[in-house]
């Protein structure tokens, strides 16, 4: 990829990029949280006065809502500071602001918090010890319970030959986003504006509409860049604190997080405890039972989106006559669950392709050839009964499996070599629209998303519009808007940036071709743009024309204007199947096959990772060079849930290691190079048959190095991180 | 239950960056009582201030003194206590002569840290898993001090008491560090994460050519890293059988005073001191019972 492809490279190696952590207004106060001192109990009172004291110091907690706010106290079920019930450490029970920020941490330390503590929940086996059980959903902490089954399962596990029952153990993983939560809040008369690090310019603002009891059109967001957000920052965190700062105050207000705070107050993947068995019969699979106890954290009943999600992941992209799954999302003493990266699928994806590893061996065929033989293809239909489209799994897994076995006969002694599987989908989200405008020398997306660095935006949505008008990248401009101006779109999270906001810029530009071809009297499909010295000028057989000269005069100034839109999917499952509860529609099918090669310390159980390569379903790569990117930093991220991230809690709610030297993302030293195949023909939903490729991967690599060590060394680990330390405990040298 | 628990911002201190260690000196015992800090790369302090372990209202830097030094006399090393450490990796003498040194150094966090960290601020901070004290205990390193009353020179395994805490005496500075002789030896490490992380386990090896006999640290333990004489002994006075070496690694794992915490178990960092000895003393250079 050139500079000049990517508009924001310019500022920000000029590191004159404003980011969220940077973002000042004049007259500005600094803000500070005050957090909850316990992981759960009953508040007594908080008393601002010692804060309120001090010179310059603006407070607010739960008893200045019904002042600070129009319609009283904002949202009744997710107040913004709690009244009764602490739920975890570090809740924020007040937020305070003043001149500098020494003065507003001197002051969030004066507060006076007065909490009676309680019982923590914080791990999920020594809570249920006998799981939930049948009355399990009526346990005050299920506050989700998911239920769906197909077939005569116990028929199923009857008559099996072989049936393979095991438990699984995932850790809790941290986005780590480079930049951590920050924002800068002004409200004049009823207009209420913050200027904050967004994956979700409109998600924030609807949030915002909701906490803070105010119609959506009073609320402006205006994004900042984004350092990383990796589904950390789809939603508000901080805004409704520095807005009621703001307010009461009369003056901006910027609240940041420190990256300590980060690590305690961010919304992420918290720890899950799954049951899994299979019933065979003639080396076919017959059966499927998975249990999942999901800890969602300090999350609101009804508000649990994994939990439901998460089952069709845990059974894997494998064809399965009969199957019983059932989740419980359990409420514990941790912040809420919140997305990372393709929340909890690799999860999801190693224990599925652990499992069914495990199930092959003792079936007794080749691992791979069993999956291949139970793979979804086109034509299949999934559990919860949905038909499976266009899917480049398999050819994945072929390609794969070549590349495993040649590494495998040139591996030395102690190498191992394995293939791990992850599937995936194009989030809609709740949809969206593009706004294109054709000058006479340039096209201008207009929108309201910064992106979150990974070009998916500024490269992405250009590559789209080129391929959509055959104009070149450098007549292409992104233009960021605030959602005061710009039209609505869902975000920037679950992979949809290209395919979702792409395809309403593809049918925004055949409105353009269509306007076009209007104005020209001729038919749209012979209509095709064309730059000549610096005019942007229309083709079609016998006639050139100027955009400029095509422009009515009220449109001189701006251009032609066209609006594509983009719709949420609609749900696809046979709800038949469905006992309680709702799961997660696919949009497209998505995947890919990735290889590890890892070398494993008999002695100690330390594992390396020698070399890695993936196989991409991506239906389209739009822009190459920014899909591999995606792969690159998804292998990445995917090689930390694998090895080394594992937030750890005390028995008290304490996060233990809320810093970079406990809690440990790769190094480069750790991450060699991959190899990157994208998977084509199979196409999505996006535009020119597009997939989404943000999250997909990330999802197999836990997986595939989960089955390196086990060729490696025999371990069959169950249990995330693949520590040495737990390598060696399955290797039995403790 | 009643705060303060939000994050504090750091107080501020004045920064005096002396030109001589007479006014080092001066400016470290004026701010009476604890109230001055010495720094050098930072890479400790920073942290202690970062998170209020200190709070000194003056910080003095040690930037400007002639302490980035390297030199051989009569073969032993001298290494003035603010060279970088990445100056002391990338000497080839070192790498050849005290490869256990080189491999210690080598072993701390990444190139951008050494580039910062210095051997006198390692031993400063004291941690108990300190990549260097346990290797410059096997080397019998001493530290050269001076201070107020004059200098004095101190063997690390006398410096070194626990996290934190030396044999430094108010307005005291650590000027450099001497390692008596070359010696072939060897570090060996293991961590979560190779680079960036604190070791579960690290064993310095080495061997006195001239007094035959072995020298064995380990670090990774409380209260400091700590020399295991009875384990050297097992080695004899050569390149030890194999016998010697499966007694002495099994004596090591069980003898060190070993606790479990969130980055390994008790059980776990036994194992590692047997397996990471054993390799280590392997991975000596000998030949033919004596040391190349
Ligand atoms: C990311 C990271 C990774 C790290 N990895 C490792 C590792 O792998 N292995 C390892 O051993 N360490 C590691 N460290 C710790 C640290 O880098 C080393 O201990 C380093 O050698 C400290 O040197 P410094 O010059 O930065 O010390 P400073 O931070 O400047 O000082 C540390 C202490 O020593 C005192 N001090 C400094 N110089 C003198 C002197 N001349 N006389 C008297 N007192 C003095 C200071 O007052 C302070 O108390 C790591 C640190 C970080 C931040």
């Amino acid at each position: 990829m050139s500079a000049a492809s990517r508009s924001d490279l310019g500022v920000k190696l000029a590191g004159r990029a404003e980011y969220g952590v940077d973002a000042e207004l004049p007259g500005m106060l600094w803000a500070a949280l005050v957090p909850s001192p316990v992981a759960h109990g009953r508040l007594r009172r908080v008393d601002l006065g010692p804060a309120r004291a001090l010179p310059g110091v603006v407070a607010v907690g739960a008893d200045d809502l019904a002042t600070l706010l129009p319609r009283g106290a904002g949202d009744a079920e997710r107040p913004i500071f709690p009244a009764g019930e602490v739920a975890y450490r570090h809740q924020p029970l007040a937020a305070v602001a003043a001149p500098t920020l020494a003065e507003a941490r001197r002051a969030a330390a004066v507060v006076r918090v007065e909490v009676e503590p309680g019982p923590a929940l914080i791990d999920l086996e020594t809570a249920f010890p006998d799981w939930p059980g049948p009355d399990g959903a009526r346990s005050p902490h299920v506050i989700a319970h998911v239920h769906a089954r197909h077939g005569d399962v116990e028929g199923a596990f009857r008559t099996a030959e072989h049936v393979v029952e095991e438990t699984y153990r995932t850790s809790s993983v941290h986005q780590v986003a480079l930049e951590p939560h920050a924002c800068v809040a002004t409200v004049r008369g009823d207009r209420w504006t913050v200027r904050t690090t967004t994956q979700s310019p409109f998600g924030v603002r609807e949030d915002l509409s909701l906490l803070l009891g105010v119609p959506e059109s009073s609320v402006v967001v205006e994004g900042t860049w984004v350092g990383g957000g990796f589904g950390g920052k789809g939603a508000s965190l901080l805004e409704p604190y520095a807005l009621l700062l703001a307010r009461a105050a009369g003056r901006p207000v910027r609240l940041a997080l420190d990256y300590r705070e980060e690590f305690e107050l961010g919304r992420t993947t918290l720890p899950a405890v799954i049951r899994v068995a299979t019933a065979v019969r003639d080396r076919r699979i017959v059966g499927r039972r998975v249990r999942l106890l999901l800890d969602v954290g300090a999350s609101l009943p009804g508000r649990d989106f994994a939990t439901g999600y998460s089952i069709g992941f845990l059974l894997g992209p494998y064809v399965t006559p009969t199957f019983e799954v059932e989740g419980y999302g359990i409420r514990t003493n941790k912040p809420p669950f919140g997305p990372h990266r393709a929340p909890f699928a690799p999860q999801c994806a190693f224990v599925a392709e652990s499992h069914i590893e495990e199930v092959a061996r003792v079936v007794g065929v080749d691992p791979v050839r069993f999956r291949a033989e139970h793979l979804w293809r086109e034509g299949a239909t999934t559990p919860l009964g949905q038909p499976v489209g266009p899917f480049g799994l398999a050819a994945a897994l072929e390609r794969a499996d070549a590349l495993a076995r040649r590494w495998r006969s040139e591996a030395p002694a102690g190498h191992g070599v394995g293939v791990g599987l992850g599937f995936w989908s194009t989030s809609t989200g709740a949809g969206g629209e593009a706004r294109l405008v054709l000058s006479a020398t340039e096209l201008r997306v207009e929108q309201g998303e910064r992106g979150i660095g990974s070009g998916s935006v500024l490269r992405g949505l250009v590559a789209v519009a080129e391929r959509a008008l055959g104009l070149p990248a450098d007549r292409i401009r992104i233009e960021y808007l605030s959602t005061a101006e710009a039209p609505f779109d869902s975000g920037v999270y679950g992979s949809r940036t290209v395919g979702a906001l792409g395809r309403a810029i593809v049918e925004a530009s055949d409105a353009v071709r269509a306007d076009l071809a209007g104005r020209m009297a001729v038919a749209v499909a012979d209509v095709s743009l064309a730059v000549e010295g610096e005019e942007i000028v229309v083709h079609a057989p016998g006639v050139r024309r100027t955009v400029r000269s095509l422009l009515r005069p009220d449109e001189a100034s701006r251009g032609i204007v066209a609006t594509g839109r983009h719709f949420a999917k609609p749900n696809a499952i046979d709800e038949r199947r469905v006992v309680t509860g709702s799961f997660y529609p696919y949009t497209d099918f998505t995947g890919a096959a990735h290889v590890a090669e890892v070398s494993v310390d008999r002695e100690t159980g330390a594992v390396r990772v020698e070399r890695y390569a993936a196989f991409q379903d991506v239906g389209v790569a739009v822009d190459p060079a920014t899909a591999r990117a995606q792969v690159e930093g998804g292998i990445a991220m995917g090689l930390g849930i694998a090895l080394t991230e594992e937030a750890l809690w005390s028995a008290d709610g304490r996060l233990l290691n809320p810093h970079l030297l406990d809690y440990r993302i790769p190094t480069l030293g750790e991450v060699p190079v991959p190899e990157v195949t994208f998977v084509e023909g199979f196409l999505g939903a996006g535009p020119f048959g597009a997939k989404g490729l943000g999250e997909p991967p990330i999802i197999p690599v836990p997986a595939a190095v989960a089955a390196a060590v086990r060729d490696a060394s025999g371990a069959h680990v169950t249990e995330l991180p693949l520590s040495a330390e737990r390598v060696a405990r399955t290797l039995k040298l403790l | 239950m009643e705060g303060p628990h939000a994050p504090r911002a750091v107080p501020g201190f004045e920064l005096v960056a002396p030109a001589s260690v007479e006014e080092a000196i001066a400016a470290l015992r004026a701010a009476d009582d604890g109230g001055a800090t010495a720094i050098a790369g930072g890479t400790d302090l920073l942290l202690d201030l970062d998170d209020g372990r200190l709070a000194p209202r003056r910080v003095v830097s040690l930037r400007r003194l002639p302490w980035r030094t390297l030199d051989w006399l009569d073969g032993a090393l001298t290494v003035g206590a603010t060279l970088p450490l990445r100056s002391l990796e990338d000497d080839r003498e070192v790498r050849r002569r005290l490869p256990g040194l080189w491999q210690a150094v080598h072993a701390v966090g990444s190139v951008a840290l050494r580039h910062r960290a210095t051997l006198g601020g390692n031993l400063g901070r004291s941690a108990p898993a300190s990549d260097l004290i346990p290797m410059l205990l096997a080397l019998d390193a001493e530290v050269d001090l001076v201070g107020p009353r004059g200098e004095r020179r101190v063997p690390v395994d006398d410096f070194v008491r626990a996290s934190r805490r030396t044999a430094l005496l108010p307005g005291e500075l650590i000027r450099s560090v001497r390692v008596p002789e070359p010696r072939p030896s060897a570090y060996l490490w293991q961590r979560v994460r190779p680079a960036n992380d604190i070791s579960q386990i690290a064993v310095a090896v080495a061997f006195s050519p001239g007094r035959r006999h072995w020298s064995i640290a380990v670090a990774g333990m409380p209260p400091r890293p700590a020399l295991l004489p009875d384990v050297a002994r097992d080695l004899g006075d050569g390149a030890p059988s194999d016998a010697a070496l499966t007694a002495a690694a099994a004596r090591a794992s069980r003898a060190v005073p070993i606790t479990g915490d969130q980055r390994a178990s008790e059980e776990y960092r036994r194992r590692l001191v047997g397996t990471l000895l054993t390799r280590a003393v392997r991975a000596v250079p000998f030949e033919g019972g004596r040391p190349l």
